[in-house]
């Protein structure tokens, strides 16, 4: 200022600025002293604008303004200007002040519009120079320079006379008397408080978990407010940071987990720019700029507790955010927490949602990383027990039904559970089809589905918010990972003929194998349990293989056929204990588990048996069939004796005829009305299933059908145990007509013997002679009558009670069965009574 | 190789029957005329076994033996192109190649002396095999040698394989034309009386009956031998498809006889078929549905027996038991719809003395042969109106033993010397007894029946026997 060019320089301008003004009233040389004289005063004022001293963002501004006046050409030119003025800035001689330079041309552009149509000498936009100090009523608005170019100048009047500037440091003065601590030192204090660190005065009170001054400090109650609302800022942080540092430090546990660790390191970053802030805060309250009330002598800052506030609005509402979602996931893992998260994310306030959206896509990236690798490549990566499909470490054989399931607590809720469903079955398809068939097609058809929805297979390939995405891609992923898998089952692992290998050797399709082995094992099974050997069981069983139609089966099939021995008790016979067994293998033993075999087991058991009282059947047949010695016994002799033999003899075959006419028309049942029907139902369902689901679902249904249907079902207890005792009457009198006909033969051969040899011999075991021979005759078949009568009667009234009840069974449609049994109306006439 | 049966064809009527089985046989199996499978047979599912063995050489072999006291029809067979396809150990034709003048009495006699040639080959062919079911025997019982040789072999095996099955397929002669053979009623009656004794189960092919199908289901006004023994051999083969075709059930023939054959005596069966062509005949075709077959097996004109009976005596008989043999398509569901349907319109007659049903076998059908037809039946019943049948052959004889004629031929042989014809009456008295067992079986009292005229010990064992019901 006391450079004398830049005095004479001063001059020039006033000179300038008063000159063209015409004034009729003044002339210019009168006024120049004083106008100097206020030039001066003006330089020499050290006010400051209340901005900070921003280029850029004054820049920002006026081309905003000027696009905001529709003069976005002008705001165009003046950034190409800016930039230039900028890269000058360097150089030599290169104006300094850019800033000051840009707000003067602001401030001026202001003043025009502000006061368009003043008719004083200010109207061609430059201020009249306030004369008269006391007629001066310009606004206080502050400007460093005062430039005759363009632009009009506001003139800050800085009167000490001025009342208000008395009131203020009057105002300043009592501040100063109740205030022992300065402002600056508060605000550093906040500043501190900010970053969780104790200030001076500010310090946390662990006791009120909260910050606070000390009461013995001398305060206004304002700042006391003040500091005190500035201060939850603090507490936030602290609790934030808490929350960070023992996440962090606990990390490779399992209480905290990829995703609480994904939001720990969100909610890091979102601190780190709260560090920025808080740096640049602390830069500026170290840059102290003069204030209104410096000249009077409160020292004050740029930073004050009010700006403070001002400042830390934002970041207190995010803060706020911050903390009560570490509140609210403080105790949450995994796919909970990130549902936890993503439930405060409707929120109306445009900043909220912004802030939540870029947390949840930090928070759920693991997730769906998650989902991406279990849809696509089936695995699970999951150390923490963290992604809403858990894995159960069980069998390969009930992987399928057991090995995955949903977490409903770990499900968040941006994911429906109808497609978290899908989720896990399009996985667990992938890992069915990677762990139990060791195939690797599936990859392909990954890869197809992930094309078709236009997502990669890469990492990363889907965000949190685009549900709708994923939805597609899981979809697709499913369809075709799940029509791969049946292709699998069906094609490479020939599902339907095991199946019908299933259907030929455990429920006696073969008929020709089960026969040949009944034949061959039948001997064997009538020693006790104990005493038999499952190796020689197992050669028989290969045997009636290699002699039935079965040796041109598959080798693959017939090898997992085997001769299973039960468990057996004291006094079991073969028979209870012997059954047939397949090995399923995996992968197909996800489809008939240990579970789903014990079933098959009683069927065949229960088949086996009626095959067996079949068999004994037929053997009382053979040893009375038509072309039998015995049927013309006595032909001759004896017509009393042979009467009686007939009589007994026809009550035998009438007996005979009902016990088989009911074997055979169960066994047609059961081959008609459950195993054909229930087979052809299972082979349509089989045919149309689109999943494994589907095809474990029919299949189920397919067994309990039978299950049910052939009265193993837990509700035809009572039936089938009359049903077996049917059976074992019918065994009884197998094991009664061997001994008849073995002695029947005997006094046959004896009889024919005596009419042949006459009177040769007399001394031998024909001793008793005819007479006694036909006495003897006429003693056993009496017994064999009373015997007989004894089996028919109680067969007849058993069979009578498994009649009876057949209807009654609520549960399973037996009216096929009373149908074929009941034919000829023959028990219906029998009893019409019942 | 379990189940095996061995088919003994005996006579001239028994060869032309028997060959023409075996060509079904083969045709079925798709076994070509040499016996070496045909290129297309690899289907499997079908148990090639039971009527065939393998050669060495792989061909297969029918286990059958052809017995016959003249050459012609076997010299016939010998010079067809199928020449190969038998064991030529297995042909027996005896070396006077006389024949046996139809007379049973001669084929009975000529068969005691070469039994031992022929249950040589018999024996070797049961060695051959594991587990020996039982033998089918082919014959006519009209003439000489299928009627007196198959007679004396019958007895032979009832003796020899007590405890196999024999099966027949038994031609019964012409009755409505006057026969070429005059004594052919008694050959029926001695030949009946094997079948009655000695046979487990007697198919009955009635030509009458099978000439009247040839005329009216097929219409041919002529028919020759060999189309109506196209009909045997389609009967033949469709008895045996669920031997041959292993399923859930009747799987060997034991199990097959069993439930249609509950009383002894009565094992004389009758066969239905349906749809009925002949080669070369293809302008017949109907739509067959599984309750289409049943039904049409349960009308007299499709049963390959004659009904002799009655009216009155018709309405009276019933059915003992009935096999259908469905073979081709058949949802398993329609069976039911269609034994219920047979029950609301009351179609079949069981016997009142026990429970009966009509028992239903799906078999599948041969894939090497195109038929025109979806569904075909076969039925096998036991049907009390048979004894008409027997009836019948009865009248004739007691007509031409009254009149004492041609019974010199008979008195030639040892069994009719010295004017012992004892024989005649005791085969005349069985067969009345067959017929009348037959007659009781259509009475609800048949478990009482024959006790009546006995002591109180009967009465005693009858009244007993009601609670056996």
């Amino acid at each position: 200022m006391d450079d004398p060019k830049t005095l004479d320089l001063v001059k020039e301008l006033v000179l300038r600025l008063l000159t063209p003004v015409d004034s009729p009233f003044s002339s210019a040389a009168d006024e120049l002293p004083r106008a100097l004289r206020f030039a001066h005063r003006l330089l020499s004022s050290r006010m400051a604008p209340s901005l900070a001293p921003d280029e850029l963002a004054m820049a920002e501004s006026i081309k905003r303004q000027l696009a905001a006046c529709g003069r976005s050409s002008d705001a165009l030119a003046f950034a190409d200007l800016h930039t230039k003025l900028s890269a000058r800035s360097s150089a030599p001689g290169a104006v300094r002040n850019r800033w000051a330079l840009l707000y003067l041309l602001k401030s001026l552009s202001d003043a025009r519009r502000r006061e368009p149509l003043l008719s004083s000498p200010a109207r061609i936009g430059l201020p009249a120079l306030p004369l008269d100090p006391q007629a001066s009523h310009q606004p206080p608005l502050t400007a460093k320079k005062t430039l005759p170019s363009s632009g009009g100048v506001i003139l800050v009047s800085k009167d000490p006379e001025n009342i208000r500037e008395i009131a203020l440091r009057e105002y300043a003065d009592l501040v100063m008397d109740e205030t022992e601590v300065s402002e600056s030192a508060l605000v550093r204090d906040i500043l501190f408080v900010c970053q969780g660190i104790d200030g001076r005065y500010v310090r946390f009170d662990i006791t009120s978990d909260c910050y606070g001054l000390p009461e013995s400090l001398k305060l206004p109650r304002s700042t006391r407010t003040m500091v005190r609302k500035l201060c939850e800022l603090g507490w936030l942080f602290r609790k934030v940071r808490g929350y960070i540092t023992e996440s962090m430090s606990s990390f490779p546990a399992e209480e905290v987990g990829t995703i609480g660790q994904a939001f720990c390191s969100a909610l890091q970053d979102e601190l780190s720019d709260y560090y920025k802030l808080l740096a640049v805060l602390e830069s500026h309250s170290s840059n102290p700029i003069p204030t209104p009330g410096s000249i009077s002598g409160v020292q004050g800052n740029y930073l004050s507790l009010r700006r403070l506030a001002v400042w830390l609005a934002e970041p207190m509402v995010r803060m706020r955010l911050m903390a009560v979602l570490v509140d609210g996931c403080r105790a949450l893992r995994g796919g909970a927490m990130a549902g936890a998260i993503h439930g405060r994310a409707h929120h109306g306030d445009p900043l909220v949602q912004e802030f939540m959206g870029r947390l949840l896509r930090r928070v759920c990236s693991p997730l769906f990383e998650m989902v991406r690798s279990w849809v696509l490549e089936g695995e699970l990566e999951d150390m923490f027990a963290e992604f809403f499909i858990q894995s159960q470490s069980v069998k390969a054989e009930s992987l399928w039904r057991e090995g995955y399931q949903i977490q409903s607590a770990m499900l968040p809720s941006f994911i429906s559970p109808a497609l978290a469903q899908r989720i896990l079955r399009t996985g667990k398809s992938i890992n069915f089809l990677r762990v139990c068939c060791e195939d690797s097609g599936w990859a392909a058809a990954a890869a197809e589905a992930a094309a078709h929805v236009g997502t990669t297979t890469r990492r990363g390939g889907i965000v949190y918010g685009e549900t709708d995405a994923l939805e597609a891609l899981v979809v697709e992923a499913a369809k075709r990972i799940d029509r791969h898998l049946m292709d699998v089952i069906h094609k490479r692992y020939r599902f339907k003929d095991h199946c019908l290998a299933i259907k030929r050797y455990l429920l006696l399709g073969q008929g020709d194998f089960v026969q040949y082995l009944m034949d061959i094992v039948g001997p064997e099974l009538s020693e006790p349990a104990n005493t038999i050997s499952s190796f020689q069981l197992a050669g028989l069983l290969e045997t009636a293989i290699r002699a039935s139609n079965a040796q041109y089966d598959d080798h693959d099939i017939l090898d997992r056929l085997k001769v299973k021995m039960m468990e057996h008790n004291d006094g079991d016979r073969g028979w209870d204990v012997f059954s047939l067994e397949y090995d399923a293998r995996v992968p197909l033993d996800t489809v008939f588990t240990a579970s789903i075999m014990k079933k098959y087991l009683r069927i065949f058991n229960f088949l086996w048996k009626l095959k067996r009282v079949e068999h004994a059947l037929i053997g009382v047949w053979k040893m009375m069939k038509p072309n039998s010695i015995i049927s013309c016994i006595f032909t001759k002799e004896g017509a009393s004796v042979k009467t009686q033999f007939v009589s007994v003899l026809r009550r035998c075959q009438v007996l005979w005829n009902e016990m088989n006419h009911f074997v055979t028309n169960f066994q047609y049942y059961i081959m008609f009305e459950v195993l054909e029907v229930s087979w052809a139902r299972f082979s349509e369902e089989m045919d149309a299933a689109k999943d494994l689901d589907d095809l474990l679902a029919a299949h189920d249904k397919y067994l309990n059908s039978i299950v049910e249907k052939s009265l193993l079902g837990e509700r035809s207890q009572a039936i089938i145990r009359i049903l077996f005792i049917l059976f074992d009457l019918i065994l009884r009198l197998r094991c009664h007509a061997e001994r008849w006909f073995e002695r029947i033969f005997e006094l046959q051969l004896r009889g024919t013997n005596k009419s042949r040899t006459k009177t040769k011999e007399p001394g031998s075991w024909l001793d008793g002679g005819r007479k006694a021979l036909m006495q003897h005759a006429r003693e056993f078949l009496r017994q064999m009558g009373e015997d007989l009568d004894k089996i028919a009667k109680e067969y007849s009234s058993s069979l009578d009670s498994f009649i009876s009840q057949l209807p009654v069974q609520q549960h399973v449609d037996l009216k096929f069965l009373l149908f074929r049994l009941d034919f000829t109306e023959y028990y219906s006439r029998l009893s019409p009574s019942s | 190789m379990p189940r095996e049966i061995i088919t003994i064809q005996v006579g001239q009527c028994g060869n032309q029957i028997g060959m023409e089985f075996w060509k079904q046989l083969c045709l079925e199996h798709g076994i070509g005329k040499d016996g070496l499978l045909e290129d297309f047979a690899t289907q499997g599912g079908d148990r090639k076994d039971v009527f065939f063995y393998q050669a060495d050489d792989q061909h297969y072999i029918p286990r059958a033996i052809l017995v016959d006291l003249e050459p012609r029809v076997i010299n016939g067979i010998q010079n067809s192109e199928y020449r190969n396809l038998y064991n030529h150990e297995n042909i027996f034709v005896s070396e006077h190649g006389g024949g046996a003048g139809n007379n049973w009495a001669s084929g009975y006699h000529q068969g005691e002396q070469v039994v031992d040639d022929i249950m040589d080959m018999v024996d070797r062919e049961a060695d051959g095999s594991d587990s020996l079911e039982g033998f089918v025997l082919c014959h006519s019982i009209a003439g000489g040698t299928g009627s007196g040789m198959g007679s004396y072999l019958l007895e032979t095996l009832n003796d020899r394989y007590s405890k196999k099955l024999v099966q027949t397929y038994s031609v019964f002669p012409n009755q409505m034309e006057t026969s070429d053979v005059v004594v052919q009623p008694y050959n029926s009656l001695l030949t009946l009386k094997r079948l009655t004794l000695n046979a487990d189960c007697v198919v009955v092919l009635d030509n009458t009956a099978l000439n009247r199908i040839a005329v009216e289901r097929l219409h041919l006004s002529n028919p020759t031998f060999a189309q109506t023994n196209s009909l045997v051999s389609t009967v033949m083969s469709a008895s045996t498809t669920t031997l041959r075709y292993p399923g859930y059930m009747n799987n060997d023939l034991v199990g097959l006889l069993a439930s249609l054959i509950p009383t002894p005596r009565c094992h004389f069966l009758m066969t239905g078929y349906t749809p009925l062509t002949v080669e070369r005949q293809v302008n017949m075709i109907r739509k067959t549905t599984v309750l289409d077959v049943m039904r049409r097996l349960l009308q007299t004109k499709n049963i390959m027996v004659s009904s002799y009976a009655r009216t009155k005596e018709a309405s009276q008989a019933k059915y003992i038991s009935i096999l259908n043999i469905i073979q081709g398509d058949v949802d398993p569901t329609q069976v039911h719809e269609s034994l219920q349907r047979i029950r609301e319109r009351k179609l079949v007659n069981f016997i009142e003395w026990g429970p009966a049903s009509i028992q239903v076998a799906l078999s599948r059908k041969s894939p090497y042969i195109q038929t025109m037809h979806r569904v075909s039946g076969l039925m096998l019943a036991n049907h009390t109106s048979i004894r008409h049948l027997f009836s019948k052959c009865l009248g004739q004889y007691e007509k031409l033993r009254k009149k004492q004629a041609f019974l010199d031929n008979y008195r030639k042989f040892p069994m009719f010397a010295d004017n012992d014809l004892s024989e005649f009456d005791e085969s005349r008295e069985i067969i009345e007894s067959l017929v009348d067992e037959y007659k009781a079986c259509e009475s609800p009292d048949y478990i009482k029946w024959g006790m009546e005229e006995q002591g109180e010990a009967s009465v005693a064992a009858a009244l007993d026997s009601k609670l056996v019901v």
